[in-house]
This record gives C-alpha cells, structure tokens and sequence, in this order.
C-alpha cells in the first residue's frame, strides 16, 4: 500500500508541468494576434478608453508579471471577467460554474453509452472471431471512427428530429429526451474504440493456458467465458476509462454545439463568436484539466491493478 | 476524439524495439498491395485526391459564384446542379469538389509540418539519450497529454480563422505523436550493428540520424502519417464547424455543414453531401494506415489505438 501513495503522489507532482502548459497555452491565446487590448475592447474603442482597460486588465505590466497575476488569480479561483456583449464584467467562473453540471451530465450518459455498447459488442465479436458477425461489427466501428461526431450529430438530427420527428432537435426543453441524441453522437465514436479494445483484449485471453485448462476441466463453455474471461478481459478496458475524458472533451465542444446543448462547450462556440476572450480561455482550461485528471485517474487505477507498475 | 491511442502506441513502439518484424518501407509496400483494407483506403485517397487536383480544371461551376435569383436557391439536385444548390445559390457539387482540395491542402500540409517537428525532436531525444532526450521527452509528453483537438482549438481560437493559422494550429496540437514514435524508433536503431559501424567509420552525427537512422524508421512513419492525415481532416472541418478554421468564402467541408444545418428541414441536400464526402475521405486514409499497419506488424491486427 505504501508503494502506491508514493505512486500516486509522484503522479501528482508530475502532473504540475503539464497544469503549467495548460495555462500557460491558454495566457498565450491573448497574444497569438498582437496587442491583446483589441481583443479584449468594445469594438471601435477610443484609445483613451484602451488604455483605462489595459490598465484594468493589467496589460501595462511586463508579460512574465501578467502570468504570474494570471497564475495568482488562477489559484484563488479568480478566471477575470468577460469581455462579451451580454456578459460584460460577469465573472467567468461564475458563467462556467453555471454551465458545468449540463457538460457532466452529458459526459456521463454518453460515457455510459460508448461502454453498455463497446464491451459486449467486443466481446460478441471476439467470441465468434472472423465470422460475419465479428466483420460486421469490424466495418462499424471502422465507419463510427471515421464519423466527425458534429457530422453523425446532423444525421441523427435529420433522421429522429426533422423526418421521424421523435425526438427534439436540440436544446433542453425536451426534458430526458433532449439528452438522448447528444448523448448518442458523444458515445459512439469512443464506443468503436471500446469495442476494439474489448475485441483484442477478449481475443488474446481466450488463447491463454487457464481457459484451456478450465475447458479440460469440463467446465461448461458459458461459465468459462463469462466468470473467467470476460473477468480478465475486460480490465484493461476499464483501467484506461481516464484516457476516455480527452475524448468526451474534445467531443463536447462539438457536440453540444451542434445540439445547442448549454455547456461548457456551447460556450466556448458562442464566445468565440462573441470575441469573448477571457471566457473561451477559461473553459479551455477547464476542459484541460478534466483531461489531466482523467490521466491521473487512469494512471492510478492502472497502478492499482497492476502492482508492477508502481515500482516502475 | 483521439485521446485513446496511448498505450497502443506504446505498444507498437515496444513491440518494434523488441526487434519485432522486417520494416523497410519497400516490403511494407510490397506487403500492403495484398491487402484488402489497403487497397480500398488507397483507392479512395487516389480518386479524392484527383477530384481535388482536378477540380479547377474540370468543366463545373464556380464554387463561389452567388446566384441569388428566387428559383436558383436551395434547389434540390437535378440534372444542372448534380448535389443541388444552397442558401446563396452556389453549386453544392463543385463546392463539395473544391472543399476536397481545401481539406486535403490543410491535412496533408499539416501532417507534414508536424511530421518534421516530430522527426526532429524524437531522432535527436532518442540518438542522443541522456539529459537531452530526459528534456525533449519531458516537452513531448506534456504535448502528449491534451487531446490534438482541445490544443488545435485553442490555439485557432487565439490565431483566429485562416487558411494557414489552421495549418499552424494543428501542426503545433499533432507533432507529440510523431515525436514519441520517432523517439522509439531512434532508440531501438542506435543500437543496431549497421548504426556502430558507420559510427566507427567516423560518421558524425547529422549523418547517423538522418542517413541511417532515419531511413529505417519511414515504415512506421507512413502509417502514422496516414492516420494522422485522417484525423487531421476530422480536427480541420471541426474547427470550421466551430468558425475557427478555414474562412468563408474558402469552401470547406466543416463550414458547409455548418451554413447546412439551418436547412436540414427541407434541404438536407446542403450538408448531407459535404458530409459523405468527408467521411468517404477520413474513411480511406484510415483504411490504409489500418491496414499498413497489420500488415507492418501482424500482432496488432484490429487493436487499434
């Protein structure tokens, strides 16, 4: 047990580098295009009037002081306030706080998805290995994969929204059923992936010494791959659920998007057209550490299943 | 969406650094040209490639010229307009064959920008060892953690929309994989006798890396760079879609499936053919690096990523 704290702990400060890059990529977007105070001023500012905001942002500061009051600011919770329209001198992580549980909410149904379809699929499919059940499944997930999700979001919006009209077309009026479409388009992509990962991970223990050993026992078929196979299968799946969340945060932004789903990455889309700056930076940094702590999660569940790994 | 592919990666890497199967480029080619999946990714990547080389000289109409008389928007495909006509009246066909050369320009332009900062950073962490590659490694893997499409689209989102700022967002969000890649790859080789002896014939070290090393690692790189053009299509159109990639009037396949939704009721028309020409596209360059990759190392046959 003492080896993995350790574990866990130097997982945790190696995490800090990569915290630091998140900021520091999000610090370095008010740049890219020159003089941030454009970016951050009504339009048709007067200069006097630019020059009061860059005092109030702080851009009169030399750059290496402006990151570290952004990084001071960070760490008291403070992500500074919007430059939008509608929202002006709203603080951002009040708009995003506000946003957050519609993303979650999201994220889990659609990772509930991707997995209820991934693993007996995989499973289906390696247990009748090469047979047109198995290609069948092979060709699916190859056309998922391919699939941009905002694309397989406008087809399933033509098809149970415009034509079949049995589900709402976007937005959350609809109560449950608003979330079902978004949902769907955020998990089946990842659910290919699952049910790859699933297929080979099945596949390669089912060849293994103990299954022909408990088959040579008499053990009944059924037994044999649902108590023992599937048993050691499926752990490798799940131990990497963290690396999954980069998936349904980059998916998010898209998806919700195109369903007018209010989250996080709804937010992201209008701010951007909004030229919202301080906003799109601040859930760009959320969504980035979701992603860090979903492969801290992953790492550590990987070090707790496998003992090896933590004296690595 | 393309967070996943870590630990397949790693195992790819492993299994080449365990001195694993035969790779020279040559064979690999030789090899793929039996292959189902290859053929068909191969086959599809040639015809869209032409339809995009094609595209200014083929006799179709001018994907940005506006017909804004009342009975020329929005109508559905007929005999003049093959895909029909949007909002402005522009033919959807030549706009969906001019958006092939916009995606593939962005993709492949990309891919190889990022190829060569890869190739760069990973040759030099893996030639070198030590205190150089603990740096560079450290760099890669940081890079390595965020998925391509949050770091492209944080980046797009501070360069602004733009045919180029989209090459850079994306090159700048891609270049970990072919680092990391490039890294094993450069590991496993230095130790290789051939590598010994040209340095005990007094080779220095540009010429070790990029005449012997490099040679040697293209196999893997292909199929890398397949995949890599795949989804470099998939990030380009998603940043369109968002309004963050390529700039209007530019006919991209992401931005016509954005203006096409608002017409789905009535004029799917608008975005449906976009649509399948992209996924038609992503679906080819997926095909071959699939299936370069069975073929480069047979045990990693449909686990992927």
């Amino acid at each position: 047990m003492a080896d993995l704290i350790a574990y866990v702990a130097r997982k945790i400060l190696l995490a800090i580098p990569v915290i630091l890059l998140a900021t520091l990529i999000v610090f370095l977007m008010l740049y890219m295009t020159g003089d941030p105070i454009n970016a951050l001023s009504p339009p048709h500012a007067s200069p006097e009037l630019k020059d009061a905001l860059r005092e109030k942002y702080g851009l009169d500061r030399p750059p290496y002081e402006q990151y570290g009051l952004f990084l001071w600011h960070l760490v008291h919770g403070d992500l500074g306030v919007s430059v939008g329209f509608a929202t002006r001198d709203l603080q951002v992580g009040d708009l995003i706080v506000e946003r957050l549980p519609r993303t979650l909410e999201l994220m889990a149904i659609g990772l509930s998805i991707s997995y209820s379809i991934g693993i007996p699929l995989g499973i289906f499919s390696a247990l009748r290995h090469n047979s047109l059940g198995d290609r069948s499944v092979m060709v699916f997930t190859l056309l998922a994969y391919a699939m941009p999700s905002f694309w397989l979001g406008i087809l399933f919006m033509l098809f149970f929204a415009v034509k079949l009209d049995w589900l709402p077309l976007g937005g959350t009026t609809g109560g449950f059923a608003s979330i079902i479409l978004p949902a769907i388009t955020l998990g089946i992509g990842n659910a290919a992936l699952t049910t790859r990962m699933m297929r080979s991970s099945t596949l390669e223990v089912i060849r293994q010494d103990f299954i022909t050993q408990l088959r040579s026992r008499g053990l009944p078929e059924k037994e044999i791959i649902y108590k023992h196979a599937v048993k050691n299968a499926i752990l490798p799946v799940i131990t990497v659920i963290g690396l999954d969340i980069g998936w349904f945060v980059a998916g998010s932004v898209v998806v919700e998007t195109v369903f007018s789903w209010p989250g996080i990455g709804m937010l992201i889309t209008t701010s951007i057209s909004n030229a919202d700056f301080p906003v799109v930076r601040g859930c760009i940094l959320v969504l980035a550490m979701f992603v860090i702590a979903g492969n801290l999660m992953a790492d550590i569940l990987y070090a707790y299943v496998d003992p090896r790994v933590r004296l690595g | 969406m393309i967070g996943v592919r870590k630990g397949l990666n790693d195992k790819l890497i492993s299994w080449k650094m365990a001195g694993g199967v035969k790779q020279s480029a040559a064979d690999m080619i030789e090899r793929g040209a039996r292959n189902k999946m290859v053929v068909i990714g191969f086959t599809i990547i040639v015809f869209m490639v032409l339809t995009a080389v094609l595209a200014p000289v083929l006799p179709i109409a001018d994907p940005t010229e506006q017909n804004l008389n009342e009975d020329e928007l929005l109508q559905p495909p007929s005999s003049e307009n093959w895909f029909g006509t949007d909002e402005l009246g522009r033919d959807v066909f030549s706009r969906v064959l001019w958006g092939a050369r916009v995606s593939l320009l962005v993709a492949t332009l990309a891919v190889l920008v990022s190829m060569v900062i890869g190739i760069v950073l990973g040759l030099t962490a893996g030639y070198f060892g030590g205190k150089v590659d603990y740096f560079i490694s450290g760099t890669i893997d940081l890079f390595w953690t965020f998925p391509p499409f949050l770091l492209a689209l944080a980046f797009a989102a501070g360069l602004g929309a733009g045919l180029y700022n989209v090459i850079l967002a994306i090159s700048i969000s891609y270049w970990a994989g072919f680092a990391r890649l490039m890294r094993g790859q450069a590991l496993s080789m230095r130790e290789r006798q051939f590598v010994e002896a040209s340095r005990a014939l007094g080779a220095g070290h540009l010429r070790m890396m990029f005449v012997h090393v490099l040679p040697n690692c293209i196999a893997p790189l292909i199929v890398w760079a397949s995949i890599g053009v795949a989804d470099a299509i998939t990030i380009e159109s998603s940043l369109s879609f968002l309004g963050v990639g390529t700039k209007p009037p530019t006919p991209s396949w992401g931005w016509m499936l954005q203006s096409g939704m608002l017409y789905l009721d009535g004029a799917s028309w608008v975005s449906t053919f976009p649509g399948i020409a992209m996924v038609f596209t992503i679906l080819g360059f997926n095909l071959l690096g699939d299936g370069l990759r069975d073929v480069l190392d047979p045990r990693m046959k449909g686990l992927r990523r």
